[in-house]
């Protein structure tokens, strides 16, 4: 998914191509939703969930402002910074994942019971998923969630390796 | 709390996934070239390999045990896996997209490997309870995403090191991952977790 020329300190690059343009906005796709992200052509790996490729991609689509004349088809280089990253990764699938277990746990110590554990469990999860809402919300706002145009990219070779 | 302890340091450290157990290899070697996209996976990971087994829990428990349909194990695990992950992307698209987009273009999930799969299996032979088997999960889990983080910090400086060419790139990758098993296998024996 990263593109092959090394990112600039403190930031993640990534690959996507331009499906449509909208008068200063563009829409793109990330290049490729693989676990081991090692091949941008991988249509075929095993690794891609019940959803088909093409409806993963769409749901990932994402807007970034058309200040440079991108058209449909373009390949770009995105980027964010990596604290960003950290944190998003860290709100969005660590705190729930705490919140969830936390609750479970602390269920279990004060009245011991699998089915008490799971609903309790089920209420953390919905739980941290609340706060994730709220914070997510909060960066969104302050547009740290925005990914940056940092360049064009040349077209991919069969694999790109990371 | 000492018993969750010893289970989280025998998960993690001594009985390692991928070091010992040589599960999730494709993730260990595809997305271990920066520390940060390694420690954002292993947040992921975690997230869907302690979820998994909860789910999958609960499925073996009230459906599978039940009914006597343990021949279909492997199957409706790789199911419920599949839609644990699907689930868990759907409830973050619906809680924040634009943290859902962000995580999309650099994170993607992890989906059918084996390692997700590989924790669940334990779990069955372990004959856990509930949150024992989340905490035994979580544990694993975090041990993978401790040799994602180690190994990719290691790559980092083997980068920029002065590598022969006949083992440049993956070649000293796989030796470095070799050594690496090798000092976890100095935990062996600490706990029988």
């Amino acid at each position: 998914m990263q593109s092959s020329a090394p990112a600039p300190a403190g930031t993640i690059e990534g690959v996507a191509r331009v499906v449509r343009v909208s008068g200063d906005v563009a829409w793109l796709e990330p290049e490729q939703t693989t676990s081991c992200g090692s091949c941008a052509a991988a249509a075929t790996c095993g690794s891609k969930g019940l959803a088909t490729v093409a409806a993963r991609l769409e749901r990932r689509r994402f807007a970034i402002a058309n200040s440079t004349g991108l058209a449909a088809g373009d390949r770009v280089v995105v980027n964010v910074g990596e604290r960003a990253l950290l944190g998003a990764a860290l709100l969005a699938y660590a705190l729930p994942l705490m919140t969830m277990l936390a609750a479970a746990m602390l269920a279990h110590a004060f009245k011991p019971g699998d089915v008490i554990a799971m609903g309790a469990a089920a209420l953390g999860l919905l739980a941290g998923l609340g706060v994730t809402r709220v914070v997510g919300r909060r960066l969104e706002a302050r547009g740290r969630l925005a990914p940056r145009f940092v360049r064009r990219s040349a077209a991919p070779s069969d694999c790109d390796a990371r | 709390m000492g018993e969750y302890a010893l289970m989280i340091v025998g998960a993690a450290l001594v009985s390692n996934v991928v070091l010992t157990r040589f599960l999730g290899l494709c993730p260990f070697m595809g997305v271990t070239s920066r520390t940060d996209t390694a420690l954002g996976l292993g947040f992921a990971t975690t997230f869907v390999i302690t979820f998994s087994a909860m789910a999958n829990w609960a499925v073996e428990s009230f459906l599978l045990q039940p009914y006597g349909l343990a021949y279909l194990r492997t199957a409706t695990f790789i199911l419920v896996i599949a839609a644990s992950v699907q689930f868990i992307e759907m409830a973050v698209r619906r809680t924040s997209p634009a943290l859902f987009q962000m995580l999309g273009i650099y994170l993607p999930l992890i989906t059918t490997n084996c390692a997700v799969l590989g924790v669940v299996l334990l779990l069955v032979e372990g004959r856990m309870g509930f949150v024992d088997s989340a905490v035994f999960a979580f544990a694993s889990a975090l041990g993978y995403s401790l040799v994602l983080l180690i190994f990719a910090g290691l790559r980092e400086r083997l980068a920029v090191a002065d590598v022969p060419a006949l083992f440049a790139g993956p070649p000293i990758g796989l030796f470095t991952a070799a050594l690496l098993a090798l000092a976890f296998m100095g935990f062996s024996g600490m706990t029988t977790h």
